[in-house]
Order: structure tokens, then C-alpha cells, then sequence
């Protein structure tokens, strides 16, 4: 057994070992068995089946479900929140009953071919999608002038072109048809840079749901166009001091406060399970559909997959459809801030230790003594001491590269792809586009690259307008 | 050689510019012979009557004649014919003699032609009064050439392939098309009388277009088109950014220079839009003259287009402007329309029955109208700007208000004193900030095909109610 750092108080332990499965409750000390090293290599789906997990769900629960989908062998999505080491549901007591409750409703949901049909007409006729797989030539053939003609192919996937700018409408519109199924009135969410905040209070307008968006003062002040359309949308907007990582713990102890009518709508796959599993599930249309529109354009996959990791939503989204497809490469950009070596950063997988945040075993930023380290990132959305526990472990297990971009690099290749493609790119994209330039040389000829274009930059231009970053250059 | 049946009154009403007084007076054609000499072209497939409007005068005048009579002639034959005739007329009323012809009821086979992105064949004329043949547009000479030319490309692009490939390409992977057609649930519910009746509304999702507006699908169209015609520069007018930022953005997607002219007025009003369009690589050039607004920034385009004609293609923004502009934006437009009614034979296997849009220069009302402009089972209603209220004279309602005019090329509704000077206009909404309209909206209204009707800043702002402040049912 391993002690690890508590980040959250008031949290139980779990017992497991790969022959018996017992439980063992107690409010004040946390364990976790550390995996077998041969355990590591497994994919979750493969890990699933080879651990005995924890029965989490409620017994009768359980059994509703084992008789109402016997055919059903996907354990990718009934299992225990674990991907490897990582994941896990390091809550108080008051929340395992919830959790539970909304997992099998998770599983109803996503084996309900109502559902499933309502959420893809939803998708389609309000969210907007398909969205393209756009061929960026004229950024392709920057790249390819400095040498001799050769070069990657380089595709975007306009996620900015969904409803509300971004990827995150896929998952609130999911997850507000999901608490309108369990009879939820209001819904609760935190939001970095406002997009889940509009997402969901867009969602929630159209269901008919009250929504309360939780956000961190001083970004309400940054970003508030971005608070006046979410108080157009109907929902109500509170402040909080801090950043957004306290924005989501006041999110998560409202929900407690009030938790038979009201949901709580998390935005990032990070969180106790279910909610990193259920984020990437409804997230992981883009995967899908960029296999599907990879096969139309030049009738194979891509080659190299690169997407910007905050949390990690967008990244799991395009990352999940490619997992067993060993010859695509996988690349997480996350925000170097300042620099690696200012501290002032949100580089979690560069440069953050293992621990429990938020309810999940996760890598994060943190000191000696466990407590958080404050990120920094000019992308909001960016911002956050955690990441997504699936992330971890394709980071630990190999199958996934990460990399940095600091604030200027992002910045520069947002008014690269404006003066290239015409196209802005959120501040969050942006430092995906950044490593290009890094990266580009070291592809082969006519490789074919996707970057997630996960968000809209119009919400950054005012950003960048009032800091002058571009030092009077406009 | 069947008989050529013509059976024609020729109304002439001629008013003199200065003091505007109006006589008549008739002149019946039925003399055939003298017409033999022209030849019928397959193009006009006269079975339903159809209505000339010819229009003679300079600008300003408001001379027009009403022409209505089977024909079988191509409007520019008739054109020639009706100059003969007309040519000592034309010398007592002006130097200049412009010749309207508009042919209604013409498209009646349209539906039978192959889906293109734009119309085949024969150039539509249907604006009645308020349209322009190569003759009559009211533009220096010096654009004369440009405008010509770009005609003359746009109807070679119909059936260009090539082109129509890169286009539909573009529009599917760059700007998002196609957009949804979305049943707005709770707003139908929203206006569900007592009885549990009421009509379906369905949003049409032009927002979900890159870049927002509806004007990214003729900026991005023209800019293929500037490329086609080998132009390497790009100039545009905005009023708020709604059409500067498409159309850096196009130019910034092709590698156009692009100029964009704006209103000082304006630039300080919306000093993030200027700053995108720099971001995307564009010069946004200051407007001091006049009232520093949107109607000063295009006069100064059409300026700088003259100077520089050879070189540059001018994106006009909206469905105004000299011929063919008004044609060339709708039809680049038009793809909202057809998306519809695939749209919505899919989803209720019907025809809408009611079309609305806004109506500032008109583009986008004409996008949705003009594939439903045939099917007299379809309202089309327009709604333009009240701005504080009809009565203050601070609004934008040119159709409602408005006196015909010549306006940046086009003749139309315009708001105007009584001098004929331009009325600065009002509204809380930018786009809709525009003192004329197209022709074809101006035509539309006059035959009453379609309704105009307009809404205050206030109304526009609140919440929906269920007041109907005279509609009719």
C-alpha cells in the first residue's frame, strides 16, 4: 500500500489487490495500491477486464443493469473509473451514492437508441455538427517553402465552428439531456474561460434547465463578454475568489449542498468517476468523425493526432477513436506559461507530481507539502494545476507524447493561422499550432498532421487588443 | 416560323427631375411587321404573360414605362428596338438615355435546370424599375469596363466545373455549410395560442457559419471569382466589421491584399473589429468624409476602384450597387435557400410557409428568398430597423420610409429629404445600419410578392412576447 498526498479533505480509502476485492472505509486515510508493473501496459479496456474492480454501483443498481443489457461487453464503460494507477473516486461519503446513481444512469443513457438519436439530431441541428476537416494549405505550405516543397499535410478540425466556439458543447448538451432524464431542475458547472459556462447555459436554455455557472473573479473580468453571454442565456453567474480550480470546488460543494435536484455538469474530463469517462465518451464524436472524414479525404488515417491539454476534453475527444491504432501518434500540448523554469505555468504532465485532486488520482501541480501550486497561462482555459486521469495514463503507459508551448509561442501562432488561413484560433488552440514549428521538421514528406482547432479566437482578440502583446505592432 | 403574337401597351410616364410633375401617354404597339427583323431566342418561354418595365431617364428622374405584353423577343433585342423608337424622346428628355428592361415570370422553367450554385444561361433581369442593364448603370464610365467583365465571368463560371467544385469545397470544409435547420422548441411553445395551435418556427443557423455572419458565402465566393479574374487585390467597405471581417478573412485564406474601408466614426465605435481585420493581415483605411459612416466608406471604395480598376476586384458586401452586384451577391448567397428546401422536405417532407429575415442591404433576405420566390404559396417577409420609432426619424426602415432614388450605383428605395440628400440612418443593430436596400427588394415589394415590415431597437432587445403589434393573420 502507498500512501499518497491528500489534496482533498475528508476523503475514504480503498483497499484492492488483484485476488480479493474487500472495502474498507475510513474519513481519514488514504491508500492506494500501487498497480503490479505489468498491469501498466494495458489499455483501459484491456485493464478493465484484467482487475477486479470495486462494485462502486448500488447492488439492486447492479443487477438492473446486468439484466437489461446482458449482451453488453464493453467493460470500457462500466468500470471502476481506473486508467491504470489513475482515476478513481477520492470523495466524501455524501457524493458516493450520487456518483453511483449517475454512473448507471451514464450507462442507461449511452445503450438508449432514443437517446442516442435524440443526441445526435441535437448535435447536428443545434450544436452544429459534423464540423470539417479542413485542409490548412496555405499553413501547410509555409512549413513546406523552407524545404524544397516537402512537408505534412496539415489539417484542423474546426471545432471553433460548433455552436458557443468550442468542443465543449458536445459535452454539456450530452450531459443537460442526461439530468433532464434523471428529473433535474438545475444544473451546476464551473467554467476557466467562460466556453463550458456558455456551452452549458446554452444547453440548458434550450432544455428548459436553471443554470448556475460558477468562475473565478478575475476572469469574469477577462473575459466578460464571455459573462454577459452566459447572463443572456439565462443563467446566473456567480463569482469566486480565487481561480478556476476554486471556481470547481465551490461547484462541487453547491452540488452537495442541493444534490436531489440539481446536477453537476462537469466540463473537463478530470473529476471523480464517472465524470472523466462520461467527458470523453460524448466528447469522442470528433475522434469519430475524423475517422470517417480522414477516410474520405485521402482514404486512410492520420498520421500524427495534436491537440491542446487544460484538462484534457478536447484531447481524449480526438485522441479516444485512435487509441489502438499503434501507428498513429498521439500529441498533447499543454501551457508553458512563462517558462518551465519560472514556475509560472500549467505544464501538469512536464512538470507536476502524482496526487488526488478533485476526487481523482491524477498528475498536478503541487509543492512539497501537497498543496497546489497556483498555474499560469495566457489561455484560460489552460489554466489548471490537474489533468484528465486517461491522460496520465497514456502518458505513463507511453502511448501518448506530450510537449509544451510557452505564452509568446501561442500568441504567435495565433496571428499565424489569422494571417494564413483568416481563421482565429482560441488562445488554447493556439498552443497546439505552436509546436508545429518544432515538430514539422522532423515529419516526412506528405504525412498527414490533424490539429484540433478546439475553440474560436474571438473571445481572445479583446484579450490580446487590451494587453497590447503585440507591442504596437497594429 | 410560328407568328410572333405581340400584343403590347407602352405606358410612358416621364417626369422632369426638376419639378416632378408626370404626364403620360400611351403608345400601342401592334404592328408586327416592323418587328419581323428580330428573331425569337429559346430563352423566353412565354406562357405566361409577362411584365416589361422599361425604364428612360438619367438619374434622378423618375421616368419609367410599364410594358406589359406577351414577348418573344430577348430582352436585349428589345432593348435596340425600343431605343429606335424611343430615340428622338431620348434626345428632348436627357443626354443620357438608360433602358431598363426586367422580364417577370421568366424563371418559371428554373426549377428544371441543373442544380448549379448559380443560375444558367440567360442573365435574370427581374428587378423591374429597379434594375440595370449594361447600359444603365449609374457609375462613372471608367467602371463600365469592370463591371462588364465581371458579368461576363460570373454567368462563364456557371458551368465551370472546376470552379463550382472549389466552391461547394470551400463552403463545406472552411465555412461550415451546410448549416442546420433547427426546430426552435420552446420558442414554438413560447407562441402556441390558448388552443394549443401555432406555427413551427425553425431557425435557419447562418451563425454557425465561420466568422459568424452570412457574409462570409459571397466574400468567400467573390474572392474565388477575384482570383478567377486574376485580380491579386481585394478592397470592401464595412460599416460595423460585419463584412470587413469575412472579407480579410477570405483574403487572408487566398493570399489577397486586401483594403478595407471603414468610417472614423465607426473604427472608434468598433475598434475590436478593426483590430481583427488587422490581425488578418488587412489595412483598414480611415473615412473622414461626409458623416464618417458606412454610406461615406462605400462611396470611397467605389472611388478607389475606379483608380484602380485593373488590378482590383471590388467585394461588394450586400444584393446594392450597380448590375450585376445585386445578381452576383444572391446568387452567392442563394446556397442558403437551396439548403432550406432540401432542408425541409427532409424534416417535414413540405415547403415552408412563411420566410423571414432581416433586411439591411438585403443579402441574406434574399439568400432565403430567392429559391421560395416562385412558390406563391410562400410568404416572404422582411424586416428592417425602426430604429426610436418611425415617427423620430432615426431608423432604417428604407422600404417602409423611403423614396426611390440612385444610390451607389443601383436605383431604389432610399432614405432621402427632400433635397434628394442621403438621411443619415439609425439602428441599435449595425448591420441593418444601411439608408437603401437592393433592387430586387425594392421590387419584390413593389409587385407584393414580398412584405416589409419593421421593428424598434426596443423590441428588437426585449423578450419575446405574445403581442402581435399588426400582423396580419
Amino acid at each position: 500500500m502507498m500512501t499518497c498526498k491528500l489534496q482533498l479533505g475528508g476523503a475514504f480509502a480503498f483497499a484492492r489487490s488483484n485476488h480479493s476485492v474487500s472495502i474498507e472505509r475510513s474519513s481519514l486515510m488514504v491508500a492506494t495500491d500501487h498497480q503490479n508493473k505489468t498491469n501498466n501496459n494495458l489499455l483501459p479496456s484491456e485493464l478493465a477486464m484484467a482487475t477486479t474492480c470495486v462494485p462502486t454501483i448500488k447492488p439492486s443498481l447492479e443487477k438492473e443493469l446486468r439484466t437489461t443489457h446482458p449482451q453488453e461487453t464493453n467493460n470500457d464503460i462500466i468500470n471502476s473509473g481506473k486508467f491504470g494507477r489513475f482515476g478513481g473516486k477520492f470523495v466524501p461519503e455524501t457524493l458516493m451514492v450520487c456518483l453511483s446513481q449517475l454512473e448507471a444512469e451514464f450507462n442507461k443513457a449511452i445503450h438508449d437508441e432514443t437517446f442516442k438519436a435524440e443526441l445526435a439530431e441535437a448535435l447536428r441541428d443545434f450544436a452544429g455538427r459534423e464540423t470539417p476537416l479542413y485542409y490548412a494549405r496555405r499553413l501547410s505550405e509555409h512549413y513546406k517553402i523552407n524545404n524544397n516543397g516537402k512537408g505534412p499535410d496539415i489539417y484542423l478540425k474546426r471545432e471553433d465552428l460548433n455552436h458557443g466556439g468550442s468542443h465543449k458543447i458536445n459535452n454539456a448538451l450530452a450531459q443537460a439531456m442526461i439530468a433532464k432524464r434523471m428529473g433535474r431542475n438545475t444544473v451546476v458547472t464551473a467554467t476557466a474561460s467562460g466556453q463550458h459556462g456558455i456551452a452549458t447555459a446554452a444547453a440548458c436554455a434550450k432544455l428548459g434547465l436553471d443554470c448556475t455557472v460558477f468562475m473565478a473573479l478575475k476572469e469574469m473580468e477577462k473575459e466578460c463578454s464571455n459573462v454577459k453571454l452566459m447572463k443572456l442565456l439565462g443563467a446566473t453567474v456567480e463569482g469566486v475568489n480565487g481561480s478556476y480550480k476554486d471556481a470547481a470546488s465551490e461547484a462541487f460543494r453547491s452540488w452537495v449542498g442541493d444534490m436531489e435536484k440539481s446536477y453537476h455538469l462537469s466540463g473537463s474530463a478530470v473529476g471523480p468517476h464517472p465524470c472523466p469517462t462520461m467527458v470523453r465518451e460524448f466528447q469522442s464524436v470528433i475522434g469519430r468523425e475524423t475517422r470517417k472524414q480522414a477516410l474520405e479525404k485521402w482514404g486512410g488515417k492520420p498520421d500524427v493526432l495534436i491537440a491542446c491539454v487544460g484538462t484534457g476534453s478536447n484531447a481524449l475527444g480526438l485522441f479516444h477513436e485512435y487509441l489502438h491504432d499503434m501507428d498513429v501518434r498521439l500529441i498533447g500540448v499543454e501551457a508553458a506559461g512563462c517558462g518551465l523554469d519560472t514556475g509560472r505555468h500549467s505544464s501538469t504532465l512536464a512538470a507536476g507530481d502524482v496526487g488526488v485532486y478533485h476526487g481523482a488520482l491524477t498528475y498536478l501541480l503541487q509543492d512539497q507539502d501537497g498543496q497546489i501550486l497556483p498555474p499560469h497561462s495566457i489561455a484560460a482555459g489552460m489554466e489548471y494545476p490537474g489533468v484528465s486521469p486517461e491522460l496520465s495514463y497514456l502518458k505513463e503507459s507511453g502511448r501518448a507524447e506530450f510537449s509544451v508551448a510557452t505564452d509568446q509561442e501561442a500568441l504567435d501562432a495565433y496571428e499565424r493561422l489569422c494571417k494564413l488561413e483568416g481563421i482565429f484560433p482560441s488562445l488554447e488552440a493556439a498552443h497546439a499550432l505552436a509546436i508545429l514549428d518544432n515538430l514539422v521538421p522532423t515529419l516526412s514528406d506528405g504525412s498527414k498532421v490533424i490539429v484540433n482547432c478546439s475553440g474560436c479566437g474571438d473571445k481572445d482578440a479583446a484579450l490580446v487588443f487590451d494587453r497590447n502583446l503585440f507591442h504596437g505592432k497594429f | 416560323m410560328h407568328r410572333l403574337f405581340l400584343n403590347v401597351f407602352v405606358i410612358v410616364i416621364v417626369a422632369a427631375s426638376a419639378s416632378r410633375s408626370v404626364f403620360a401617354c400611351l403608345f400601342h404597339i401592334h404592328n408586327f411587321s416592323s418587328l419581323s427583323h428580330l428573331s425569337p431566342t429559346s430563352h423566353l418561354r412565354s406562357a405566361s404573360p409577362l411584365l416589361c418595365c422599361f425604364y428612360l431617364g438619367s438619374p434622378g428622374s423618375n421616368l419609367y414605362c410599364l410594358y406589359p405584353g406577351r414577348i418573344h423577343f430577348s430582352p436585349l433585342h428589345l432593348e435596340d428596338y425600343i431605343l429606335q423608337k424611343f430615340n428622338v424622346l431620348s434626345h428632348r428628355t436627357s443626354p443620357h438615355l438608360h433602358v431598363v428592361v426586367s422580364l417577370v415570370g421568366l424563371s418559371a422553367d428554373k426549377k428544371s435546370e441543373q442544380p448549379t450554385l448559380f443560375s444558367n444561361g440567360e442573365p435574370e433581369y427581374r428587378f423591374g424599375p429597379f434594375s440595370a442593364t449594361r447600359l444603365a448603370r449609374y457609375v462613372p464610365e471608367t467602371l463600365i469596363h469592370a463591371l462588364t467583365e465581371l458579368e461576363a465571368a460570373f454567368h462563364s463560371l456557371a458551368s465551370d466545373e472546376d470552379f463550382q467544385r472549389e466552391l461547394s469545397g470551400i463552403l463545406r470544409d472552411y465555412v461550415g455549410r451546410e448549416s442546420p435547420l433547427y426546430f426552435a422548441e420552446r420558442l414554438t411553445e413560447h407562441y402556441r395560442r390558448g388552443n394549443g395551435e401555432g406555427p413551427q418556427v425553425y431557425l435557419k443557423r447562418e451563425d454557425l457559419n465561420h466568422t459568424g455572419p452570412h457574409k462570409i458565402n459571397n466574400a468567400v465566393s467573390q474572392a474565388l471569382l477575384a482570383k478567377r479574374l486574376g485580380k491579386k487585390r481585394v478592397i470592401a467597405e464595412t460599416g460595423a466589421g460585419q463584412h470587413g471581417v469575412p472579407t480579410a478573412t477570405v483574403c487572408a485564406r487566398f493570399g489577397l491584399q486586401c483594403v478595407v474601408y471603414m468610417g472614423a466614426q465607426d473604427m472608434e465605435r468598433q475598434a475590436l473589429n478593426v483590430f481583427r481585420m488587422r490581425l488578418l493581415g488587412a489595412e483598414v483605411r480611415e473615412v473622414h468624409s461626409g458623416t464618417a459612416t458606412l454610406k461615406d466608406a462605400t462611396s470611397e471604395a467605389i472611388r478607389d476602384w475606379v483608380t484602380n480598376v485593373e488590378t482590383t476586384h471590388y467585394i461588394l458586401g450586400s444584393v446594392a450597387g450597380p448590375h450585376p452586384y445585386p445578381m452576383i451577391v444572391r446568387e452567392f448567397h442563394a446556397v442558403i435557400g437551396k439548403e432550406t428546401r432540401k432542408q425541409a422536405l427532409e424534416k417535414w417532407g413540405g415547403k415552408p410557409d412563411v420566410l423571414m429575415a432581416c433586411v439591411g442591404g438585403g443579402s441574406n433576405a434574399m439568400g432565403l428568398f430567392d429559391e421560395f420566390v416562385d412558390d406563391n404559396d410562400a410568404r416572404l417577409i422582411g424586416v428592417e430597423a425602426a430604429g426610436f420609432g418611425l415617427e423620430s426619424g432615426k431608423h432604417a426602415a428604407t422600404l417602409t420610409k423611403g423614396e426611390v432614388g440612385v444610390l451607389h450605383g443601383a436605383m431604389s428605395y432610399l432614405l432621402q429629404d427632400d433635397d434628394g440628400q442621403i438621411i443619415e440612418p439609425h439602428s441599435i443593430s449595425a448591420g441593418l445600419d444601411y439608408p437603401g436596400v437592393g433592387p430586387e427588394h425594392s421590387f419584390l415589394k413593389d409587385v407584393g410578392r414580398a412584405e416589409y415590415y419593421s421593428v424598434t431597437d426596443e423590441d428588437a432587445l426585449e423578450e419575446p412576447s405574445r403581442d402581435y403589434h399588426g400582423w396580419k393573420e
